[in-house]
């Protein structure tokens, strides 16, 4: 997304979400979304298979006393 | 002004000996406390009658000859966002001023209280924990102990200042992306980001629900163990902790390293560290082997992956907690988060959605790893301590925008959920300001993380420095 096309798109997701921005806020909130942006694309080009589900409730592990060095 | 003569574990022992009065413990940190906070700001508030009162009962029970709790007459004080019954809970926020005082303390503060430790007041911290500098607009810096002039790190900069600067042994801090860890790593002190979902988050303002892990920071190691052994217990009141049983740890300090494999993490983990921070781990890796073979360069998998979908769930799981007071309040925020926040709540549903699915991906690969290795050793911050109001720093010739920037190291782990001691350390290029070092260990492997950090500060390697204010 160009700086254009992520104020575009900041403004009418404010307008959805009915969140009040003036325009030099806006110009301030497009560039952090453009930063996320390219870490979204780093993910985007993550290999996930159509059944890699996403971690609801997210466990580590499933919970267990320690009992020694891991096998 | 030095600091208090006695360490978290030796005031435990000395009061519980009848060494040392409660009471006078606890006069001694108000002292300190009321000499440095002026040039600190680790405190936005304290509650020194109750404090007092507190520690009296404490000596009363001693004379009684009944039995005491493992923290008893331990001062200690807690991040604004746990709940303290009959304060407002603030998070760092302007916006939360309006907010009834709270019923009851946070569990966690319920738990070291039980175990005879004093409450003497709440600590400064990034607003709503999003940051890791304390640079606070609404309640000013928390400033760095060791250099006045440095960021104390963040979120949980009060907690991690007030110890470094001796004015209580023990505090409790939440950590989502590294902010126990970064306040350690800048203020060399112990820090423990407990496993995800290990202890109980009720009475804690959230920012971050599939994220956020309390924990605490201390003065000493044997102390930490200590209060990361009162905090734990299951808790079905909350959906978020997981633990349905007890692990502790103090008993296993001494153990040793010989029988652990020991990796040393490499690729994204040295990419993104300064000297002095692969200079931290490298002091860190000589110490433990000593003990046993250490293996550098292990690669931790997607790294760069997790530190993104940490940054997106994190932006956007915050912003839109945030978005019914951004409506109407977006001018009392952080100025220096709040277009972060409202960004993240702006987000396209499709990268949150992908980085959870990437999360389950990334779970199996990083307990995959921990079939091979018991304990993986990091930098716990690319740096040391910037200067307050530093907007960029260099990594290897690379410019990155320093406030976020700072969690580079620490937020892939977190997002997976292990658990992690942060020990101090004092590598050399950094006048004379501490680097921490990530100990990581396996979900529920609290004690391997400890047994290291316990080898770290017999060797003297890692230790706390006492400073002059």
């Amino acid at each position: 997304m160009t700086h254009d096309e992520t104020l575009a798109y900041v403004q009418a997701a404010a307008v959805a979400v009915r969140l009040p921005l003036d325009a030099a806020q806006a110009a301030r909130v497009a560039l952090h979304l453009q930063r996320t942006a390219a870490m979204a694309a780093l993910l985007d080009a993550f290999e996930l298979a159509v059944h890699d589900e996403p971690a609801e409730l997210f466990r580590p592990a499933p919970f267990e006393p320690p009992r020694g060095p891991t096998p | 002004m030095t600091l208090p003569p006695l360490s978290l574990a030796q005031t435990a022992h000395a009061v519980a000996r009848g060494e040392r009065r409660a009471t006078d413990v606890i006069e001694a940190c108000i002292a300190r406390i009321e000499a440095t906070d002026a040039r600190v700001n680790a405190f936005t508030g304290t509650r020194f009658d109750a404090a007092r009162a507190q520690a009296q009962r404490v000596d009363a029970q001693r004379a009684r000859g009944e039995p005491l709790g493992p923290l008893a007459g331990v001062p200690f004080a807690v991040k604004n966002l746990f709940d303290i019954a009959g304060e407002v809970t603030l998070a760092g926020s302007k916006v939360n001023r309006s907010h009834p005082p709270a019923a009851t303390d946070a569990v966690l503060v319920q738990r070291l209280q039980a175990a005879g430790a004093v409450l003497v007041g709440s600590l400064n911290m990034d607003e709503y924990a999003y940051g890791f500098t304390t640079e606070n607009t609404h309640y000013g810096p928390t400033r760095n102990p060791h250099n006045l002039r440095c960021v104390a790190g963040g979120s949980s900069g009060g907690s991690g200042a007030a110890v470094a600067a001796g004015q209580v042994p023990l505090t409790l801090g939440s950590d989502t992306n590294g902010s126990i860890r970064v306040p350690s790593s800048f203020c060399g002190i112990w820090g423990l980001k407990p496993t995800f979902g290990r202890l109980s988050r009720r009475g804690s303002f959230p920012f971050v629900h599939s994220i956020d892990h309390l924990g605490p920071l201390a003065d000493d190691l044997p102390g930490l163990a200590l209060a990361y052994d009162a905090l734990q217990g299951p808790d079905p009141l909350d959906p978020g902790c997981l633990a349905t049983g007890m692990a502790p740890v103090a008993q296993a300090l001494d153990l040793g390293v010989k029988d652990l494999r020991i990796g040393v993490l490499g690729g994204y983990f040295t990419e993104h560290a300064t000297a002095p921070a692969q200079q931290a781990v490298s002091l860190a890796a000589d110490a433990l082997g000593a003990h046993t073979g250490v293996h550098h360069g292990v690669q931790w998998p997607d790294a760069a992956q997790a530190r993104a979908a940490a940054f997106i769930v994190t932006a956007s799981e915050g912003g839109s907690l945030h978005l019914p007071a951004l409506r109407e309040h977006a001018a009392d925020y952080e100025p220096l988060s709040v277009d972060r926040l409202i960004s993240g709540a702006l987000q396209p549903a499709t990268w949150y959605a992908r980085a959870q699915r990437f999360r389950r991906v990334y779970r199996d690969k990083v307990n995959d790893l921990f079939r091979h290795w018991d304990v993986l050793i990091a930098p716990a911050t690319p740096l040391a301590a910037p200067e307050i109001g530093t907007e960029w720093i260099d990594i290897h010739g690379q410019r990155f925008p320093c406030r976020p920037s700072i969690g580079l190291l620490t937020q892939p782990i977190s997002f997976s959920g292990c658990p992690v001691v942060a020990a101090p350390l004092w590598p050399t290029g950094t006048g004379g300001l501490p680097l921490g070092v990530q100990i990581i260990a396996a979900p529920w492997r609290e004690d391997l993380a400890f047994r290291a950090a316990q080898v770290l500060a017999q060797s003297g390697v890692a230790h706390v420095k006492e400073v002059t204010l």
